[in-house]
């Protein structure tokens, strides 16, 4: 199949016609855009303020870290890193475990209930987040759970419920049932079953989720910012936007500014160029088929 | 087909129950696994169910209890009614809120679609596409903040663009970052993120339709464009509804781009920038004034209507009856 369709793009390719090779164009231009302005965040967060305003796109002559040092120690990211760390994995992991054993019964059982809760799974997708952030932050508060991470944990897990449950119950159902069926025969029990067989079979599957859920806990702001104040709860998003506001006030560094932009950008980049296809694949293909 | 065993014990049982046999006691010895899995089914479902009820869907039905008062968080609720929607009606601030979203809705998921499919047109025949993918992909798993604050850099008026276009004989280039361009200066950057993610989603979609459909057209005589009419858009039109579906959810609640656009002037954006999103925000959660949790939360509700509104008319317009390949 692969060869088959590379060897008709290639045949399809061979008189590339002029408007074809100007989109071509266009396209990598685009492509080489995005790249410089990753590239250019990075480098301006090892230069000075003077320098970027009078050189805007020179490289860093002195590459200066103490930007980075000044966003650890006065804008609070060093906490603020490690509290995203732990939101984000624990969050994750958490939603994973929940939703797993949940979308294994719903992809295995289809009757009038397991459909309902599906459909009712399927409809959280389309609730917008700003629906939830006032209850849940009464809620919490009345649960003394408000400005801590565990309630924001809490909250991840619960906003991360219909998306997992989602794309996990379309990758159990794809897994073939004839497995399910050697370990009963094997006698084993349906806890054995999905504890011994599904789960290492799945294991790219709940990766996939895993990693989805990690990527949205880490950008997410709405409810960090709406749920966490205090300079030893905030996660990164919120501790950017304090800073960015601060030097607002107290005049721009646009260094220190940017080192605080490369703290959040950077675990993304280095994310995706490791996993980059599967993440591309957990998002498209869990979306699109 | 590899499932032919398992669908012919899933249908013993169901002719046996079609028959009028009894499901709940099956022969002894047919389909254990059928058995062991309905005793498994609510100790595997319940601890989910329960988050996603205590934590999404009380919350949704708090949120729209709480839009039929007036309350500030603290003191005692009033009732209000269908009060406050009247007065989001009448706030000039939320109608322009209001606009802004469904501009982002409507002219930012037809621009986001257009540019979407012209990419995957051109990146299907181009060499090392899986490079050029993955590049125009990224910026959608990057913090909206991330881009807002580097425009806010980039486009000041002494900035990086205004010093090029300067440089090459510009002398008055436009106040990026102005209240009046704001709007579309975010709609811009969304735009561009939002694109690769579409392309994408489109390209994984296309890669699935049989070579052969293609190479049948070709014969027939089909020129680029039927090919793409008739092959590639019919084909994949599943995924373009789930698309469009995603586009209006993810384009109304977006947040951290509008709040931090431009590296935030103070310690709200402009309300010419706002969508339903920022009102919620600012309206619950102010700087200076009292919290108005039922306009809040109305308004967070308006904006969930729109998303239901959206996504049945879309699944109307575009539904199709499905293509078996």
């Amino acid at each position: 199949m692969t060869s088959r369709t590379t060897t008709a793009a290639r045949r399809k390719r061979k008189p590339a016609s002029l408007p074809m090779r100007i989109a071509t164009g266009v396209v990598w231009v685009v492509v080489a855009a995005d790249i410089a302005l990753i590239g250019w965040i990075l480098l301006t967060s090892l230069r000075d303020g003077t320098d970027i305003l009078n050189h805007p796109f020179g490289a860093p002559t002195h590459p200066k870290f103490a930007n980075y040092s000044k966003v650890f120690s006065d804008g609070g990211f060093g906490r603020a890193a490690l509290n995203s760390v732990l939101v984000a994995v624990l969050s994750s992991v958490l939603a994973v475990a929940v939703a797993a054993p949940c979308a294994y019964a719903l992809a295995r059982r289809r009757n009038r209930v397991s459909g309902a809760m599906s459909m009712t799974f399927a409809m959280g997708l389309g609730v917008p987040g700003q629906v939830m952030v006032v209850p849940l932050f009464i809620g919490m508060a009345k649960v003394n759970l408000d400005d801590s991470q565990p309630g924001l944990i809490l909250v991840y897990l619960g906003l991360a419920m219909p998306f997992t449950v989602y794309l996990l119950t379309g990758f159990f159902a794809g897994i073939p049932q004839v497995l399910e069926e050697a370990a009963v025969l094997d006698g084993a029990g349906a806890l054995r079953t999905f504890t011994r067989v599904i789960l290492p079979v799945a294991r790219g599957g709940l990766v996939t989720a895993f990693l989805l859920q990690f990527i949205s806990a880490w950008n997410e702001t709405l409810f960090a910012i709406v749920l966490t104040h205090s300079q030893d709860k905030v996660t990164l998003p919120v501790a950017l936007s304090n800073f960015v506001q601060e030097a607002q006030l107290n005049g721009l560094d646009w260094g220190a500014m940017f080192a605080g932009v490369c703290v959040v950008l950077a675990p993304m980049i280095a994310l995706f160029s490791w996993l980059g296809s599967r993440i591309i694949q957990g998002m498209t293909v869990g979306i699109g088929k | 087909m590899s499932t032919a065993t398992p669908v012919t014990l899933q249908d013993s049982s169901r002719t046996r129950r079609v028959r009028g046999g009894s499901a709940s006691r099956p022969p002894v010895g047919a389909a254990p696994l059928e058995r062991s899995r309905r005793r498994m089914f609510w100790a595997f479902t319940t601890p989910a169910v329960l988050i996603y009820v205590v934590l999404f869907l009380v919350p949704v039905g708090y949120a729209a209890w709480t839009s039929l008062y007036k309350w500030d968080g603290i003191g005692p609720k009033k009732w209000r009614g269908l009060k406050n929607y009247q007065t989001l009606w009448q706030d000039p601030i939320f109608r322009h809120s209001l606009t802004n979203t469904l501009k982002i809705l409507f002219v930012g998921g037809i621009l986001t679609f257009a540019f979407a499919f012209a990419l995957m047109l051109i990146l299907r025949e181009m060499n090392r596409k899986l490079f050029a993918r993955s590049v125009l992909f990224f910026p959608c798993l990057v913090n909206a903040m991330v881009f807002g604050i580097a425009a806010g850099v980039l486009f000041s008026p002494t900035g990086p663009v205004n010093k090029t276009l300067e440089a090459l004989g510009w002398s008055h280039p436009p106040q990026w970052l102005a209240t009046e361009h704001l709007q579309t200066m975010i709609l811009g950057t969304l735009v561009w993120t939002a694109t690769g993610y579409y392309t994408a989603i489109l390209m994984a979609a296309v890669d699935q339709i049989p070579e052969y459909l293609y190479e049948a057209a070709e014969l027939d005589g089909a020129n680029a464009f039927q090919r793409f009419r008739h092959v590639t858009l019919p084909m994949c039109w599943d995924v373009i509804s789930v698309c469009a579906v995603l586009w209006t959810v993810s384009s109304v609640k977006i947040f951290e781009l509008i709040l931090m656009y431009g590296g935030s002037s103070g310690s709200q954006p402009p309300s010419d920038s706002w969508n339903t999103a920022m009102y919620v925000y600012i309206e619950a959660f102010p700087t200076a004034s009292t919290p108005q949790l039922g306009l809040a939360t109305a308004a967070a509700l308006v904006s969930l209507f729109l998303v239901v509104v959206f996504t049945v008319v879309l699944r109307r317009l575009l539904r199709r009856d499905p293509i078996e390949y």
